[in-house]
């Protein structure tokens, strides 16, 4: 899958480009509102202060069997028209600037390359010249002439949605793409310059061994590639997994085995220098996701697209909106065009569930919540706000906290979830 | 009104057999609520009352009735039915001279109507039986009539035989109580004595007190004095239940209804406390009432321990209205600051829960109920503890004696066999069985309180397929073989877990519950082993597997919403939860002490 960045959601939504934020108080957020970026800032790598982009492309060339996003087959979508209502909607956000954007699905790779590529040189039109910008592709999808193209128009990040090394679990998953074409991917995009190449890895897939994961890990490690993202399979309502399972057909990874698959993950991968930086997420150093490292900071962004979401929150302290484009491509496409916003759901971030989101997406990294940071951005300490938790969960071993830092410790990653909820809201 | 034409009565009967149906009745013939107003069981005015279908609260109301061309005054009081709410039978009756028994036409005489017959003899009230639901197919009044004959004395042809719900008899039975009920004695002319039979708290007005005047008069702005307590007041209202409360001048010797005195205090008001004039005070208070005697004890903790000065306040205006219930602050080293209280019975229990949270928004955790225990201790001292945690060190202890009561069940002879298993696998010695009539029998049986104040209702409800009912009494306490079963959640022993059980049943009892609290607390990060031990020797032990996976794989932007929702859920889910040696054990696993079932 797609290995969404500023993921759809479920029901799938999508965000309009709001013209007028909340008012800041600092000049530098009014500045920043208006998408300008000051000069000093134009050529560094700290996105501390500035926006990321995401462009969802809900199109895949077929629907792999675990998939809960919001997509439709490419040859049901009129692709040169899903780009200009893209682009519509990217006209009508104001700001420019971006630190970091990130083009997903669905499966951008599944458009036609004229039309990607339009849409890459907009987007990298309203970047900063040190922007990262990933695009993710299906291993299956893509050729030497593509990824040269897309080299060639800014792109300076691939993803590839590999999933697994074994041809029987790619074949159950209903990937569309073979083993071998994997490693021609990867290979194929060094030779068009890509320094900075990831994988999205599943495991736990019903019926995978502990020696068939290892495989898989092994064989992504041997492409040395810059980032690994390993998710465990989760049955999602409404896809074929899920029903081949209640019907009996397939069983989930005992949750043993599970665990146990996700412990591996974390000891092969930082073995061979992929360092875990998020639950979910590996890289060499300095190659983690800029733009993912965005959402995890609780940082603002744009998204653009059917079913994508914004998160226009710039000052924790004064709470912000999330914004959620409607998932339906049609519907969009008639409000774009006509010059209207995208139909979307918002929601508004109250200062303090602000805060609270700040400390659930810090704690999911690996390095946690950065005292100094999490003071700076929501004028609370922490280790006040939060002195329960942190305290009881500390005496359990389940936490670490340094004077710069609180974090999950290693044990307690397999069970974060129960830990994060404690986070969730003030008391 | 001439205290000739005035009547004080209460409606008493096992429940379910129709008393507040036939105060609807009542209230409508004497006009006292108009056919707009009229609603099912209008008295039952609690929330928890009409969702349950059950009256839980007695409540005053005063109607106006012209009988033979005289114009009265009949102040009733509907009354609950369920044997937990015995005490508020009690004092209802204390505030009358008559009572109307009323007994089911279709199952006769249950355990509730003997035991408010008692109570209704013993206050002195003068007794009309009422045979009701005469309009049901399965309606048998003459066998029920000669039930009630041989059973309670009252002559079969003078009961009054009606249909609460058709109406059929109210009026013949409203005339009989002006014609056969006493009057109140007259004492118009004694300084003023009143009785608080009841209270209710109104955040405007303060305590509001359901009185019934036994001598001289109340006027509004009058100096009263509550004799107990010895606080002084000025009335600021005085008013009668119509059965909205209506405002009066005066309440005569005699009659029922409520005063206002800008009582801020909660704890300054008893029940049972006698108003006196401030200037010209009563020589001598009424005769109060016995104060109820708690059978079951339980502790309640803020499932958030700030909270506990809210649970201390909602607790003082609970009991404002409700006089059988105790609260006593404790100091649990595991569960933190919260109260220890004492109930009439598991359903009263339920109810104060209930009120609680509704009424209060309080989320609560409580302890598995238990009864009290005397404990003889080697120096010869008798100590009363009311919770398990309580018993001292076993070499201290010389015997340990439990609550006995005088248990009285009522079933059809075809269902004595299983009744009778029954009580002897819970203890129970029987005393004597009584025929009521050739095909009902009433088993008196000696029974160890905590044997039966839990389950035992229901279970007999089952084996009689719903038909048998029971009563009990306290007689006393005396020593068994009792031992302490004390339950170790990983390592730490739990003392709210721990309970008082007969000897021979003790390892199967343990082996249950941590087999039931296996499946009650969640599981956690770590395994957490479950260990029952019976005087410092571990009998049986569980493990809880840890919990092996919980995680969001994917957390990126278009998912924060969702997410923070669901972890706000698993958060929520934590509060009735209390944290004891690391462990979050929920609230139904302080419960499952109580689950003697398979
Ligand atoms: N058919 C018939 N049903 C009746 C009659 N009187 C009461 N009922 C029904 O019996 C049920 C119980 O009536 P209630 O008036 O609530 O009984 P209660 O004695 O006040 O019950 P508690 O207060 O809980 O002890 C209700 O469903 C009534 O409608 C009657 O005369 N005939
Ligand atoms: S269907 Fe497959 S390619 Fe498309 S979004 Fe889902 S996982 Fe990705
Ligand atoms: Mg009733």
């Amino acid at each position: 899958m797609a290995e969404l960045a500023t993921g759809p959601t479920k029901s799938g939504r999508r965000a309009s480009c709001v013209k007028r934020e909340a008012d800041s108080r600092s000049a530098s957020w009014r500045a920043l509102a208006r998408g300008q970026a000051s000069d000093e800032r134009q050529g560094t790598r700290d996105d501390s202060l500035s926006f990321g982009l995401y462009v969802h492309v809900p199109v895949c060339r077929s629907k792999c069997r675990y998939c809960g996003f919001y997509s439709l087959p490419a040859d049901r979508v009129d692709a040169p028209r899903l780009v200009d209502g893209l682009l519509l909607e990217l006209d009508r956000c104001e700001r420019t600037g971006f630190c970091t954007a990130y083009i997903g699905g669905g499966s951008p790779s599944s458009l036609p390359v004229n039309d990607l590529l339009r849409l890459v040189q907009q987007v990298r039109r309203r970047c900063l010249p040190a922007a990262e910008f990933t695009v993710e592709c299906n291993p299956g999808q893509v050729d030497a002439g593509f990824l040269e193209g897309l080299r060639t128009a800014g792109v300076n990040r691939l993803s590839f949605g590999a999933q697994s090394f074994l041809a029987r679990e790619l074949e159950l998953l209903g990937r569309g793409h073979s083993v071998e074409q994997i490693g021609a991917a990867v290979t194929a995009a060094r030779r068009a310059g890509f320094e900075n190449v990831g994988l999205d890895l599943i495991f736990a897939i019903p019926g995978s061994s502990p020696a068939d994961w290892q495989a898989s890990l092994d064989a992504a490690v041997a492409l040395n590639i810059e980032h690994v993202s390993a998710y465990s399979l989760s049955f999602e309502p409404g896809t074929v997994f899920e029903a081949w399972r209640r019907a009996g057909r397939l069983a989930a990874v005992d949750e043993e085995l599970d665990r146990a698959m996700y412990e591996w993950t974390i000891d092969r991968l930082e073995r061979a220098g992929l360092r875990q930086y998020e639950i979910s997420n590996f890289a060499r150093p300095g190659f983690e996701c800029r733009h993912n490292l965005g959402y995890w900071a609780n940082r603002p962004y744009v998204g653009i697209g059917p079913a994508a979401a914004s998160c226009l929150t710039l000052d924790i302290r004064e709470g912000g909106r999330r914004i959620t484009n409607d998932a339906d491509i049609e519907r969009y496409l008639a409000a774009v065009e006509s010059g209207r916003p995208a139909p979307a759901q918002t929601q508004v971030v109250s200062p303090d569930d602000a805060v609270c989101e700040t400390a659930v997406l810090n704690l999911r990294r690996r390095g946690g919540i950065d005292l100094a940071e999490f003071r700076r951005r929501t004028g609370l300490d922490p280790m006040r706000i939060f002195a329960d938790p942190i305290e009881r969960y500390r005496a359990m071993g389940l936490m670490e906290v340094t004077d710069r830092a609180v974090r999950l410790a290693g044990r307690a990653l397999p069970v974060a979830d129960t830990i994060l909820c404690d986070f969730s809201a003030l008391d | 009104m001439k205290i000739q034409n005035i009547r004080n009565f209460s409606i008493v009967a096992h429940i379910d057999h129709g008393k507040s149906t036939l105060a609807d009745r009542m209230l409508e013939l004497t006009g006292t609520i108009t056919e707009r107003q009229a609603k099912d069981q209008i008295l039952d005015s609690m929330d928890i009352e009409r969702e349950r279908g059950i009256t839980i609260k007695a409540s005053a109301v005063t109607m106006e009735y012209e009988h033979d061309g005289e114009h009265y005054m009949l102040n009733l009081i509907d009354t609950p039915g369920h044997v937990d709410f015995g005490y508020e039978v009690s004092r209802a009756l204390a505030a009358c001279e008559g009572a109307l028994l009323v007994v089911d036409a279709t199952q006769g005489i249950q355990a509730q109507t003997l035991a408010n017959a008692y109570l209704a003899t013993e206050a002195g009230a003068e007794i009309l039986g009422v045979i009701n639901k005469v309009d049901l197919p399965a309606a048998q009044p003459d066998l029920v009539a000669e039930e009630i004959e041989h059973v309670l004395g009252i002559r079969r042809n003078e009961c009054f035989h009606i249909s609460a719900k058709s109406g059929l008899g109210v009026k013949d039975l409203l005339d009989a109580v002006c014609m056969l009920l006493p009057p109140p004695a007259d004492r118009s002319d004694e300084p003023a004595r009143a009785l608080i039979f009841d209270s209710q708290y109104d955040d405007y007005r303060g305590v509001i007190c359901y009185v019934r005047v036994f001598s001289g008069t109340l006027k509004t702005r009058q100096r009263i004095r509550l004799m107990g307590t010895g606080y002084t007041y000025q009335v600021t209202e005085l008013g009668k239940f119509r059965p909205d409360m209506r405002p009066v001048d005066e309440l005569g010797c005699g009659e029922v209804g409520y005063v206002i005195a800008n009582i801020r205090d909660l704890a300054n008001v008893r029940i049972g406390d006698t108003i006196t004039d401030d200037v010209h005070p009563a020589p001598d208070a009424l005769k109060g009432y016995k104060p109820p005697m708690q059978m079951v004890f339980s502790d309640f903790y803020p499932g958030n321990n700030t909270e506990y000065p809210r649970l201390r306040a909602a607790f003082d205006k609970l009991s404002l209205n409700d006089a059988s219930f105790t609260f006593v602050p404790q100091n649990s080293q595991a569960l933190g600051f919260g109260f220890r209280c004492g109930f009439l019975g598991l359903l009263h229990m339920e109810i104060i829960q209930e009120r609680l949270e509704r009424e209060n928004d309080i989320d609560v955790v409580q302890t598995a109920p238990t009864v009290s225990y005397e404990i003889l201790l080697r120096d010869g001292t008798v100590k009363r503890i009311d919770a398990p945690s309580e018993l001292p060190d076993r070499t201290m202890v010389a015997e340990i004696r439990e609550p006995f009561v005088k248990l009285e069940i009522i079933t059809a002879n075809d269902t004595i066999g299983g009744i009778m298993k029954l009580a002897e696998a819970r203890r129970c010695k029987l005393l004597k069985t009584d025929y009521l009539s050739p095909t009902r029998v009433m088993m008196v049986y000696k029974a160890p309180l905590a044997e039966i104040v839990y389950d035992f209702y229901d279970l007999i409800k089952g084996i009689s397929h719903g038909y048998a009912t029971m009563d009990y009494e306290f007689t006393g306490f005396e020593a068994e073989d009792l031992v302490k079963i004390d339950i170790l959640v990983n390592g730490t022993p739990v003392e709210a877990l721990s309970l008082i059980v007969h000897r021979s049943n003790a390892e199967p009892r343990g082996r249950k519950l941590i087999t039931k609290l296996r499946k009650s607390i969640p599981r956690h990060q770590f395994e957490i082993p479950l260990q029952v031990a019976i005087g410092g020797k571990i009998i049986a032990r569980e493990t809880i597997k840890a919990y092996r996976k919980d995680v969001t794989a994917k957390l990126y932007g278009g998912d924060v919403t969702r997410k923070m929702k669901l972890l706000k859920k698993q958060k929520e889910g934590k509060k009735r939860m209390k944290n004891i040696g690391a462990v979050e054990i929920p609230q139904e696993a302080f419960m499952s002490v109580l689950d003697t079932s398979e």
